[in-house]
This record gives structure tokens, C-alpha cells and sequence, in this order.
């Protein structure tokens, strides 16, 4: 609502004057790349510690991102590459992978960085007594060891395939100042040392976190000096900001977007959008335990009666795609071939059909056995989702499904009915991972309460192809088997793809080197590579 | 005197008790905790991890229990860390061997919100207070409607669109003020006169948001209390005296109708510490309010306990405040007290 507010507020007062704005003359002329400067972002959230393997909020992992290396990352593409490792060997069995190290590698304060440092991280993370919810991939490992200080090495019990996306996940903690030390309590979680292009500056509790640069970083020198990240809860704070020019970059909503910035050629001038796939798609999800949504008839029915595009510009003013498996459009794992469930209310009607429903009492609404087809979708406090919720419901409506919507907050929705799996259909979203494995979403092993299968999809050719999935390293011959995978999926319709939003960044004109359309792993791969000119930067913090 | 304030100390103890089980139980009747909140929906966190954790948080145990195990940190007034990850000590700084310090979360959040709203309350009084004589000695004129008016819109205005249209008018379109936050970059590097300015210029909008929701109720307390209190018979004596209209107004009735108002900041003081979570957002200020919807969202007992506690026991010491400052300026009242 705020944003709707901020729109008119923006319209009634841009006669009134115009925003303080720099000498904008020369934004768009070319600059060669210059070390220097200050960026300034605004988050919406504070990182509660900046250790990333207790800290699970993705204010957290934004900040931790600069400070810390993992053996691995991926790349623009996303592909895996390494970043501490130099290279990796996979055994002939599959079950033993040995990283080599880059060679002189070191901490920001200057101690060198060695295997003995991984395998400090990975019994911090399996320990019994680390408060993280992330072990469970590292439990895995059997034996881990560092046979010299460039190599590390760990084996499987059998081939685990996700196990090299973990080791990109798993950022690297320093053995010299963490050894002896609760990790749950550390004083390190707020004073981080670590390895990558930057290393924490100051942190003003509730207000602001500075990073600067490491000199010492393992990847090479970033080009801008300083990272400032303020927290701005509100989005519409967070625009006036960018509009008064005091932060660079924010992430805008469809609204600011598509409505706002056409309408404020001003803004344009300084600031630059952009357009990047998200990581996460929504979608509408049955409770596969519960009649009539056992039927697949029934499912594809509401698929075919759902119009993906309506929602897609109701919804995101345009900015999002459609789905048609749970993998990143233009990556590797998602089925090309796949396309989502045209809108054919026609189609949908013959399939309820054929399940035995129509409307014998003339209410309107489909019936079998003398039940009504009605239901509730459930869904978190999240706009975008009620919102679809409301298209969804006129759509159903149309060929005489009676849908309710439910709003709840969050830790009730799930403690009080995911947990429970008392629901008939929930509008939610999972992440659009960069590793195929999603085992724990679909595998009919992940039911109990608690875990993610809580749709209680269960089907042996999936599971088969999920058991598969994670036994094959190889990355071509696992492409085949999610392609099959999501292909199944898309098929049974256990859930309704509805879209993956674009993120929409944007950024001060002042910021050069920014690759733009943004590859698959969006914009921010290259940051290191982003640059200021002296001349554009601002001058009350480069005086500092 | 002395007698009935340790009569009424000692029952704020079963009090607070009383109010805190009530909180505690109201709080657990909502479903979740920390462990559905917290990487509670992340495919990668597992469910043992999370049973770990509850159990580490005691969060197994049936509620009367951790009622007791909070009830027993309390005694010795330790309002214990925070489940999320920082851990940080919910109310007072901690040190640990190496000497680090750990800020309390309260202890930061607190003196923010308090400053707000003390200020706001000092602006709502200085404001409300001739608004409400003004209206008393012009009751039903013009003046009288005028101020009614601008109260009562003021009321009714939705504040964050208030707050919107002025962080866009003074902060965007002119450069007057700064849009949100509470210090400027580089505020470190400044002298204090600057800092105080630089405070200051962060606050205005805040506060001028927050007291204007307030000046209907105030204005209209004293502009009725006047009204009673003109129409009595003794300032109808001090008239027939040939007092002054100013003595009569100020000294005589105005007095009088002060004293209901002192019930009314008696009764503010919990709410000093009671911040604004929309405001808090819109301008970024790190205060009470959005600590305690936070903590609410990410059901983080802890932090929720502390604040509630203390909210409790500054609203007894309130109304104890009130009672005594009372009985202070009205001699009818400290008779029926002492006697």
C-alpha cells in the first residue's frame, strides 16, 4: 500500500519542485576504470552476526558474501568455478573429492590460509554444539582431512552429488582467531576476519555497516574502496533516499519500476534500471492428501484454468516469467522443451468433467457425491501472493470452482498448518537453486512434520529419478536426469507454477562497469568490477 | 504516607507476577517459535537441527516450566540473550573474559524511543495546553471551532502518509531536512554543536509525526477541564473579588483544571517506551517499537518477555507515580491518603 501512496504522493508533488539533484551532465559519458569512492546501498534488514553458518537471514549472507570465500562459487553462468580451490579432483568411485588450493593465500590479517582452516570450518559446522541449521550436507562427509596445506579432502559414504554445492555454500572461517572459542557466542560474530575483497570497517548498531577493502584479498583487488549498507526497512523510504541521491543502489518493486521511473524523466538521468531473474518462483500448491486434489485430473484442470500471463501482469506490472520447472530459466537444469499450462478454461471444464464434477444443484458451483468443489488457499502477508490469490480465485471461479482466500502471519502459517498439514492449497514460494538436487522438496521419504514435502507428493518414478540425481556428479549426465525430472513434475501437477519475479535492481548512474542485460547469476557477479569516477563521486564522503 | 508506599510496593510484586504468567502464556498460545522462523522454511536446514535447537532453548519442555526457568532468571534480574543468532543479552550490556562487549538490545532501542517520545510528549504539552485554554475562553466561537478543527485532523490524518509526503517535500524535493535514519554519514567526525544539529535535523520529523496523533486528546482534556472548573463558584468569587481575568484564568483555574492532567502523564509513562513500528520503519530508527514487532515475527521469547516486563512495571510505577503526585497537589486527596 505504501508503494500505491508513495505513487500519488510522487505525482501530486513533482510540479513542486525538482530533486536536489548533482551536475548530471556528465553521467553517461564513458570513464576508465579507477580504483576509489564509496558505494552506498540501503538493506531492508540488520545481519544479526556476520558469521554466515549460524546467521541464516539473507541480510546476513548479503554482507558475510563480501567478507568471506568458500571453496567454491559460481559463475556468471552458474556454473561451479573455483574460488579458494585452484581445482578439484573427483575419485573414480564418486565418493571422494580433493580440492587444491590457490597458492599464498591469506587472511585480511595477513595469516596465511591453508586446508587446515576448511577443515576447521567443517568440524565447526557438523559440531554437535554449533547452533546452525545447515549441517545436514556435511554430515555426509565421513572422513575429511588436510594432507599438506594446499589440498583437502573429503569422502562419502556413496556419491553425494549436491556435495559440491555445498562446498560452494560453506564460507571458510579462520582456525587462528576461532579455535577455543564458542562459535555460538563469539565475539567474531561481529568483529569478522576474513579473506575475501572486503573486511568489516564499522558497525553502527540499527543504522549502517561499512565495509572496506581487504588488502589481502584472495581474488584480486576490487576496484570501489568502500561498501556502505544502510537499513532502511521501508521500501518507500528506501526510494525517497535514492531519489534525494544519498544511497546508489536499492532493489526497486514493480511499481517503482514500470509506473514511477517512466513517469520521472528526472530520475532517469541518474539512475540506471535493471533487470535480472529472480531466485525464487511462486506457486499454488495442493495437499495432495486431501480429496479431490489426490485426482490429477483435478490439478491440471485448475493448471489449464489459471492464466499465468494475467497474474504474471496483474501482479508484477509485467516484471516476472513463467515456470515450467523449478530451475532457473537459461541455466543448465532447466528442460527447454518444457513449457507451462496454457490458459484453456475449456480443457479445464472437460477435465473436472470427466472426475465425475458438474453442477447438478444449479448454484454455480461444480459438484460431486453432493460436495461442492470449494476450498481455501492459504497464503503468508505478502502482496504480491494475495494479490494472485484474487486472480487466481476470479479465474477458478469462472468454470465454478468456489475458492476462498486466507491471509496469515508467517510462524502461525507454518507452525499452525504446514506442520500440521491441516490445508487443501497454499500460495507460497521456493528458491530457483543453483543446485538441482531438490530431494527434500519432492522425495516422498521428506513427509514427516517439519520437513519440506508437505504437499505429500510421492511418485517412485520421481523419487527414482531424485535418488539418481544425487549419485551422478557428472553434470551432463545429471542435466538429463533433472530435465526428466521436471518433465514428470510438470506433468502431475502436484503444483501450479505461477511465476519467478525479475529482481530490479537499481543503480546511480555514478557506478560504471555494471553488465547489463544481467547473465543468469544477475548483475551483481562482477562488483568487484563496478567502479566510480572521481569525478561523480560524491564529495562529503570521499572527504572522510 | 511511608506506610502506604510499602503497602503498595509490596503488592506490585504479585502483580507483575501475575502479569508476566498471563503475558508468557498469551505469548506461547501463538503457533510457531523460533525454530519455524528462523531458516525455518530453507530446504538445507533440517529438522533435526531444529529439534536441537528447541531443545537447547528449553522450548521441549512443557510451558510451565519454562515458565519457571524464566521466573528463576528473573529473580535475580537477568533477562537473558535473545534466540537469534547474535545472542545478544536482551537488556543490559555483557562483558565477556576478553572484555568484549556485547550492547543489550533494550539498552540500545531504549534511550532512542525515550528521547522521541519525550520529546513529543514536551511538544504535545507545550502545543495542547493554550490550544485547550484558548478553546476553554472561546468556547463554541470561532477560535474555540478552528482549534477543534486542526486537532481532530491532525487525529485523523494517517500519519505515515503525513510522514511520506514530508520526507518527499522536505527531503527530496527540497533539501531541507535528511529523509531517514538518525545521524548523517560522517557523523562521528563532527563537533558536538554540529552532532547536536545534525540530531536534531533527524528528529524533526519524527517527532513533529508523533505529537501530532497526540494534541487532540490533551488539548481537548484541558479545554474541558477548564470549562468545569470556570463555571464553579469560586472563580465566580474571584471575579465578584475584581481579580484580573488573567489571575482569575491562570492562577485560579487553570491550576485546578492541571490536576486531572497529571493522572493522564502518570498514565503515559509506559507508553514512553512504546515506540511506533510504522514510524520506526518509514524514518529507519532502530527504537522499541519495531524490536518488539520483530521479536514478535521471529517469536524471540526472550526479547518479547523483557520488553513486556518492563512495560509492566513502568505502568505500575506509573500509576504509583500518579497516586502520589496527586495526593501531592490535591489536599483532599493525600487527607483521604493518610488518613
Amino acid at each position: 500500500m505504501l508503494h500505491k501512496v508513495l505513487l500519488a504522493a510522487s505525482l501530486a508533488l513533482s510540479a513542486c519542485g525538482q530533486p536536489n539533484s548533482a551536475s548530471t551532465a556528465n553521467l553517461d559519458s564513458p570513464y576508465p576504470p579507477q580504483t576509489g569512492g564509496t558505494l552506498v546501498d540501503a538493506m531492508s534488514g540488520e545481519p544479526s552476526s556476520l558469521i554466515p553458518m549460524i546467521a541464516g537471514e539473507s541480510a546476513a549472507s548479503a554482507i558475510a558474501s563480501n567478507i568471506f570465500n568458500a571453496l567454491l562459487k559460481y559463475d556468471k553462468n552458474l556454473e561451479l568455478e573455483g574460488e579458494l580451490a585452484k581445482s578439484w579432483d573427483i575419485s573414480n568411485d564418486q565418493k571422494t573429492i580433493t580440492f587444491h588450493l590457490k597458492p599464498n593465500l591469506k587472511w585480511a590479517d595477513g595469516v596465511p590460509l591453508t586446508s587446515n582452516d576448511m577443515l576447521f570450518t567443517w568440524k565447526l559446522v557438523t559440531d554437535d554444539n554449533t547452533r546452525t541449521p545447515y549441517g545436514a550436507d556435511y554430515k555426509l562427509v565421513v572422513k575429511a582431512e588436510a594432507p599438506d596445506s594446499q589440498t583437502f579432502r573429503v569422502s562419502y559414504a556413496q556419491p553425494y552429488a549436491p556435495a559440491l554445492d555445498s562446498w560452494a555454500g560453506l564460507q571458510i572461517l579462520p582456525k587462528h582467531l576461532l579455535q577455543g572459542q564458542d562459535i555460538n557466542t563469539t565475539a567474531f560474530a561481529r568483529h569478522p576476519v576474513g579473506s575475501h575483497y572486503y573486511q568489516l570497517g564499522e558497525w553502527n548498531n540499527g543504522e549502517r555497516i561499512s565495509l572496506v577493502r581487504n588488502p589481502n584479498a584472495t581474488q584480486g583487488q576490487a576496484r570501489i574502496d568502500r561498501l556502505l549498507s544502510r537499513f532502511i526497512p521501508d521500501p518507500a523510504a528506501q526510494f525517497l533516499e535514492l531519489m534525494a541521491d544519498n544511497i546508489d543502489s536499492m532493489n526497486l518493486s514493480p511499481i517503482q519500476y514500470a509506473r514511477i521511473f517512466p513517469a520521472r524523466p528526472d530520475l532517469n538521468k541518474k539512475i540506471a534500471l535493471y533487470k535480472e531473474l529472480g531466485n525464487a518462483y511462486t506457486y499454488l500448491g495442493f495437499n495432495l492428501k486431501h480429496k479431490p486434489f489426490d485426482d490429477r485430473r483435478i490439478r491440471q484442470a485448475i493448471n489449464f484454468a489459471i492464466d499465468k500471463q494475467e497474474v504474471i501482469d496483474g501482479v508484477l506490472l509485467g516484471l516476472g516469467e513463467p515456470v515450467a520447472s523449478p530451475y532457473k530459466p537459461g541455466t543448465r537444469w532447466s528442460n527447454p522443451k518444457l513449457h507451462p499450462y496454457p490458459y484453456d478454461p475449456k480443457k479445464a471444464k472437460q477435465l473436472l468433467k470427466e472426475a465425475g464434477y458438474a453442477d447438478h444443484d444449479g448454484d454455480g458451483i461444480l459438484d460431486r457425491d453432493g460436495k461442492p468443489l470449494a476450498f481455501e488457499i492459504l497464503t503468508n502477508q505478502n502482496k504480491q501472493r494475495e494479490m494472485s490469490a484474487t486472480l487466481i480465485q476470479r479465474r477458478l471461479k469462472e468454470i465454478g470452482i468456489d475458492v476462498k482466500i486466507r491471509v496469515l502471519e508467517w510462524a502461525s502459517f507454518i507452525g499452525r498448518f504446514i506442520k500440521t498439514g491441516d490445508y487443501d492449497v497454499v500460495l507460497l514460494g521456493w528458491g530457483l537453486g543453483q543446485e538441482p538436487d531438490q530431494y527434500n522438496i519432492w522425495h516422498s521419504s521428506q513427509q514427516a512434520p517439519g520437513q519440506f514435502n508437505f504437499i505429500g507428493y510421492s511418485n517412485p518414478a520421481v523419487d527414482r529419478l531424485l535418488e539418481q540425481g544425487r549419485l551422478e556428479l557428472n553434470p551432463d549426465k545429471r542435466q538429463e536426469i533433472y530435465h526428466q525430472f521436471a518433465k514428470i513434475l510438470l506433468e502431475d501437477s502436484p503444483i501450479v507454477y505461477l511465476y519467478a519475479g525479475y529482481g530490479l535492481p537499481a543503480i546511480h548512474k555514478r557506478v560504471k562497469g555494471i553488465d547489463n542485460p544481467a547473465p543468469p547469476a544477475g548483475i551483481g557477479h562482477n562488483s568487484y568490477e563496478w567502479y566510480i569516477p572521481e569525478p561523480l563521486r560524491r564529495t562529503e564522503i570521499s572527504a572522510q | 504516607m511511608t506506610r502506604y508506599l510499602l503497602k503498595r510496593l509490596f503488592w506490585m510484586v504479585p502483580l507483575l507476577v501475575g502479569i508476566s504468567l498471563i503475558s508468557f502464556l498469551i505469548m506461547h498460545l501463538a503457533p510457531g517459535d523460533i525454530t519455524t522462523t528462523e531458516a525455518g522454511f530453507n530446504p538445507k536446514a533440517s529438522e533435526e537441527s531444529r529439534q536441537k535447537l528447541r531443545q537447547l532453548y528449553h522450548l521441549d519442555e512443557p510451558l510451565l516450566v519454562q515458565y519457571g526457568l524464566w521466573l528463576k532468571r528473573m529473580a535475580t534480574l537477568d533477562f537473558g540473550t535473545s534466540f537469534a543468532s547474535h545472542q545478544r543479552p536482551v537488556f543490559l550490556e555483557h562483558k565477556d573474559e576478553k572484555g568484549n562487549v556485547s550492547k543489550g538490545m533494550i539498552q540500545e532501542a531504549l534511550p532512542i524511543t525515550l528521547l522521541i517520545n519525550v520529546l513529543s510528549l514536551a511538544l504535545i504539552i507545550a502545543v495542547a495546553l493554550p490550544l485547550g485554554v484558548i478553546s476553554s475562553l472561546y468556547q463554541n466561537k470561532s477560535p474555540d471551532r478552528a482549534i477543534t478543527v486542526f486537532v481532530f485532523v491532525g487525529f485523523a490524518v494517517p500519519g505515515f502518509w503525513l510522514a511520506l509526503l514530508l520526507m518527499y517535500w522536505l527531503g527530496v524535493a527540497h533539501d531541507w531536512l535528511p529523509i531517514s535514519g538518525l545521524h548523517s554519514l560522517g557523523y562521528e567526525h563532527l563537533a558536538w554543536p554540529a552532532r547536536l544539529w545534525d540530531t536534531a535535523k533527524h528528529l524533526a520529523i519524527p517527532v513533529f509525526i508523533s505529537s501530532l496523533g497526540g494534541l487532540a486528546g490533551i488539548s481537548l482534556f484541558v479545554r474541558n477541564g477548564m470549562l468545569d472548573v470556570l463555571h464553579q463558584d469560586y472563580i465566580t468569587t474571584a471575579r465578584a473579588k475584581g481579580l484580573p481575568e488573567n489571575a482569575v484564568v491562570y492562577r485560579h483555574a487553570l491550576r485546578n483544571a492541571m490536576l486531572p492532567l497529571i493522572t493522564i502523564l502518570g498514565l503515559s509513562i509506559p507508553g514512553l517506551i512504546g515506540g511506533s513500528v510504522i514510524a520506526e520503519s518509514l524514518f529507519a530508527i532502530p527504537g522499541m517499537g519495531k524490536l518488539f514487532y520483530d521479536a514478535v515475527l521471529m517469536r524471540d521469547f526472550p526479547v518479547i518477555m523483557g520488553i513486556l516486563t518492563i512495560g509492566a512495571a513502568l505502568t505500575l510505577i506509573g500509576n504509583l507515580l500518579a497516586d502520589i503526585a496527586y495526593a501531592w497537589a490535591d489536599p483532599r486527596v493525600r487527607r483521604g491518603v493518610t488518613g
